[in-house]
């Protein structure tokens, strides 16, 4: 490990740990405001963004979807917020002790930990909202609190971390030792990235596809990162992917089924999702959607399945969302109604297991340079 | 030939109500048990309302061989406080059908006397054992009888006769007859139970034949006001009736004979003295303004045979010929129909031809019907195009008709007199009600007297919620006349009415325990069916039905809003309990603070809200 790594892993430490100080403090500050009310005799009260549909925003000049300016007070007067509010009180009573024990937290594990306050979740769902209520107050995404999705994404390539996680600091990794790659969890997503001999990330949305491109050898022959997202990309992945972008300088596309809802997976990793319109920091404006598109179906005279009505009713609501009124965005949308049919990526396996690989991603790489 | 009325002539009425003891409510064992049940208990009932007594009702069946299976013999005894039977009435009272059956103008449960004796006919008619009757009328000296019925000639054969010396005042009949308990038992439990919620002031005690004692003690030591009895009210008459009340009113010419003569010579005091006709009419004339209208009528007569009390006991009257003035007379003398003429020019004259013409119309109506004053009286001739001093004993049949149908279509008598009604009251209801279900809320209301028909009705009810009552969904009790009315509800007006309100509207909504008690009291209840268990839909009563609920229902949901607010409250202080203390826990750590904020004032001041 040269010397200009280790300073530069000193100071993502102490980044690291300026972050969790801040969180802290932040929470604390919370935390003594309640305190503070409830010791006047007062009942405690907050404000929250709205998350409501109206209040939900498109910013173009950020390229993603944000709350808007209205917010709603929650107060512990209220008894339809009471229960509601007393889960929140809990979460960040229970964030703080996680970020204060650098220990991480499934989103299960949140709505179980709760049972032993007497906190009552009536299900995951309810946990899973009070969750999304912490990120809106604190404008903070869960992960900053230690709470991370089951994770089902993973990493593949040349890429050197080190842990910055309890029990690993200082430890490295490189992410081309293991064919079946590496899950992206909350101690890959907090890792320094130190260095890679990559030009490229691949986001391919299939496991099935993403093993081909190990076998493939796509990452050496395409000097490229290749990662799975397993459908919709969770955060803890979206977060990996703007880190390499942001950090790594890496330029990043995308490879979907082609059909309407592997346009939408494109989209929310270059610009978010409407559900976390109150978070910021988790997209990639500069990501390129490269397939498999609509107009590809035809061109490659891939198999096709028929689309579903609610394929094409999906087709009519995004037609709706701003981010779908120009470009590609629009045109394949159109195709897709047009066509009325779908093609996964594995339609490709009809010319040969390694026709993608050798035949559709090269058109297709080059082809992003000039997206 | 024989026509219908000969075939009835032929056979006593016993033996009539024998051949028609369906229609009495004696068709099988089971439905007999409970009819004989309610016959025996609503007489004693009657009679201690009648006297002012508050009434203590034993009621006892047993089994005379609780190991054979049903049907078989039962022993029936009802025992009262009443007033008691004079002893001498005993045997017809209990040993003829039709005797002292009161048909008067007044609410009572039963026609005194009818009922019951059909239940000793059945008893007999199925077991062929004597009824007991006990009857004390002085708490003293109590008549002990064993009687039969003889069928054949509805006249009562007594067995035994003996007298013992009692405290108590009062009656009880004993009769065995065939029933069938484990069929009637619940209808008959049901029976006693609601009579005494209708019957506050009453003690009731149901032994029944399983051994189980079912006691009611008394809940209030109020009686009710006794009803009246009342004259009929124009509009609940009709042609016959009017008929009826004409003949009794009519004054015949009065027969003369022994009895008669001693009469009016005692009432002119000339029982020992022989006067002459001349020092008899004199005394008559002093006397006049005391003498009876039946001995006027005789010194009328007198005064035109102008005879003494001698020759008078010699004739008989025969006819008073009115239009030719002369009275016609039989002389058992000489066994010849004479004659003389009368002078109309006599102060007597008018006293005879009034006698025979019967009242005027206004006299007749102000007398015989309520509601009728003088006023009323002439207004209605005039109306019905009758001249007012018109002898009703001169109306021909057509008149008759014209009458009463100008009865029924005059508007301006006022509505028929309530007093000969016996409504529980609002106070007994409400207490007989809060000691029965011990409810959380509770309310009765009477409402004022109205009629159907000419035929006056009092309507009230009671609404129970919550408490106690642990049935859900609304349970009626319908009474009449203070008898439960315990089958065919569905049809009953009273339901329909209470299924007509949007109950949810007085926020008692799902299955609310709530116990509706409605008690129609008249004169006569419009039965739908001959069963006499669900009362007719008449407008008029549905009316005051349908006013009753809705005020009671009113009063119903004011009561729930304030519930539902005290409940919101409580329930509002409850989850301020369990989460405030979980805020400060949390925001205690949070905040890095050691000790725990003074949230307990929060839960103390915490006021009521409305909910947003």
């Amino acid at each position: 490990m040269s010397k200009k790594t280790d300073s530069k892993i000193k100071a993502a430490s102490k980044k690291a740990l300026d972050k969790q100080k801040n969180i802290l403090e932040m929470l604390k500050s919370h935390g003594a405001k309640i305190y503070n009310d409830l010791d006047k005799g007062e009942f405690p009260k907050f404000s929250i963004p709205s998350r409501s549909v109206s209040n939900i925003v498109y910013d173009k000049k950020l390229r993603q979807y944000i709350l808007g300016n209205s917010s709603a007070l929650r107060s512990s007067r209220n008894t339809s917020q009471l229960r509601s509010f007393t889960q929140l009180m809990w979460l960040a009573f229970f964030a703080n002790r996680l970020t204060n024990e650098k220990k991480s937290s499934t989103l299960r594990d949140i709505y179980y930990s709760s049972q032993a306050f007497e906190i009552d979740f009536e299900d995951q769902s309810e946990s899973d909202n009070i969750i999304v209520d912490l990120e809106a107050v604190t404008s903070r995404p869960r992960e900053d609190f230690h709470i991370f999705p089951e994770e089902r994404s993973s990493i593949f390539g040349d890429l050197n971390i080190e842990y910055t996680i309890p029990g690993y600091e200082g430890k490295s990794m490189n992410l081309s030792n293991h064919p079946d790659g590496y899950a992206i969890g909350p101690s890959l997503t907090t890792a320094e990235l130190v260095d890679t001999s990559a030009e490229i990330v691949i986001a391919i949305e299939k496991g099935g596809l993403f093993t081909r491109f190990v076998e493939e050898q796509v990452d050496k022959k395409f000097k490229s990162i290749i990662i799975n997202t397993g459908g919709q990309a969770p955060r803890s992945t979206r977060t990996l992917l703007k880190r390499l972008h942001d950090e790594m300088n890496l330029p990043v596309i995308i490879l979907t089924d082609g059909d309407v809802y592997g346009e939408h997976i494109a989209m929310v990793i270059k610009s978010g999702s409407a559900n976390a319109a109150h978070l910021r920091e988790l997209t990639v404006p500069d990501a390129k959607w490269v397939g498999v598109w609509a107009t590809d179906i035809e061109k490659y005279k891939l198999p096709t399945i028929p689309m579903t009505e609610s394929d094409i009713k999906r087709c009519y609501d995004l037609q709706k969302d701003p981010r779908y009124l120009d470009g590609i965005w629009k045109k394949e949308l159109e195709v897709f109604l047009r066509l009325k049919r779908k093609a996964e990526l594995e339609a490709f396996s009809k010319y040969g297991l390694t026709n993608i690989t050798d035949k559709y991603l090269p058109q297709k790489l080059e082809l992003a340079k000039s997206l | 030939m024989s026509s219908i009325k000969e075939k009835f002539n032929q056979i006593s009425p016993s033996e009539f109500f024998y051949r028609n003891r369906d229609l009495a409510g004696f068709s099988n064992p089971s439905r007999s048990l409970y009819t004989a049940v309610r016959e025996f208990v609503e007489n004693g009932l009657d009679a201690c309302d009648a006297k002012g007594i508050l009434p203590d009702i034993h009621l006892t069946i047993k089994a005379v061989d609780p190991e054979k299976p049903d049907p078989k013999q039962y022993i029936l005894t009802v025992k009262d406080n009443g007033p008691g039977i004079e002893s001498k009435h005993v045997p017809l009272a209990f040993g003829t059908v039709l005797y002292g059956s009161k048909f008067g103008l007044k609410q009572a449960r039963g026609m005194f006397g009818l009922g019951a004796t059909m239940a000793i006919l059945y008893g007999q008619i199925t077991t062929n054992k004597p009824v007991t009757v006990k009857s004390s009328t002085d708490a003293k000296i109590s008549n002990e009888y064993e009687l039969l019925l003889d069928i054949q000639k509805n006249k009562p054969v007594i067995l035994k006769h003996k007298t013992k010396e009692v405290a108590r005042k009062g009656l009880s009949v004993s009769i065995f007859l065939e029933g069938d308990y484990s069929k009637a038992g619940s209808k008959i439990r049901d029976y006693v139970y609601q009579t005494s919620l209708i019957t506050p002031y009453a003690s009731i005690t149901f032994d029944d034949p399983k051994g189980e004692k079912y006691p009611y003690p008394r809940m209030i030591n109020t009686m009710p006001k006794p009803p009246t009895i009342i004259r009929p009210h124009p509009y609940g008459t009709d042609v016959e009736t009017i008929r009826r009340m004409m003949i009794e009113s009519q004054f015949e010419i009065p027969t003369i004979d022994d009895a008669m003569i001693e009469k009016v010579r005692k009432d002119l005091g000339l029982s020992k003295k022989n006067l002459s006709f001349t020092a008899i009419m004199e005394k008559a004339r002093k006397r006049w303004k005391t003498l009876s209208r039946q001995v006027r009528v005789v010194i009328a007569l007198m005064s035109f045979l102008k005879m003494d009390f001698e020759k008078l006991n010699k004739i008989r009257i025969e006819d008073l010929d009115v239009p030719n003035k002369k009275l016609f007379y039989w002389d058992f003398g000489d066994s010849s129909s004479k004659s003389i003429d009368m002078d109309p020019e006599s102060q007597y004259y008018k006293q005879l031809t009034n006698t025979v013409q019967g009242e005027t119309l206004t006299a007749f109506l102000t007398k015989k019907f309520q509601r009728v004053g003088p006023t009323t009286a002439v207004k209605f001739a005039e109306f019905a195009k009758f001249k007012p001093e018109k002898r009703i004993g001169t109306m021909t049949n057509q008149e008759l008709a014209k009458l009463s149908d100008s009865l029924q279509k005059f508007e301006d008598f006022m509505g028929p007199d309530p007093s000969c009604l016996a409504p529980l009251g609002e106070e007994p209801l409400e207490k007989g009600m809060r000691k029965f279900f011990k409810p959380d809320f509770l309310t009765v209301i009477q409402r004022s007297a109205s009629a159907y028909s000419g035929f006056p009705f009092v309507v009230e009810m009671g609404i129970a919620y919550g408490g106690e009552i642990s049935t859900r969904g609304i349970k009626v009790y319908r009474f009449a006349n203070r008898i439960p009315l315990l089958y065919d509800e569905g049809s009953d007006v009273v339901l329909k009415v209470i299924n007509d309100i949007d109950w949810s509207r007085y926020k008692a909504k799902g299955d609310p325990p709530l116990v509706i008690v409605s008690h129609i009291c008249s004169t006569r209840i419009p039965y739908k069916t001959a069963g006499k268990e669900n009362v007719a839909d008449r407008q008029e009563i549905e009316r005051e039905l349908r006013l009753a609920i809705q005020f009671m229902a009113r009063k119903l949901s004011v009561f729930m809003n304030k519930r539902g607010q005290a409940e919101a409250a409580k329930k509002r202080a409850n989850l301020y309990a369990k989460y405030v203390p979980l805020i400060a826990q949390f925001c205690t750590e949070l905040a890095g603070k050691k000790k725990e904020p003074n949230f307990q004032k929060l839960l103390q001041e915490e006021k009521p809200i409305e909910n947003e």
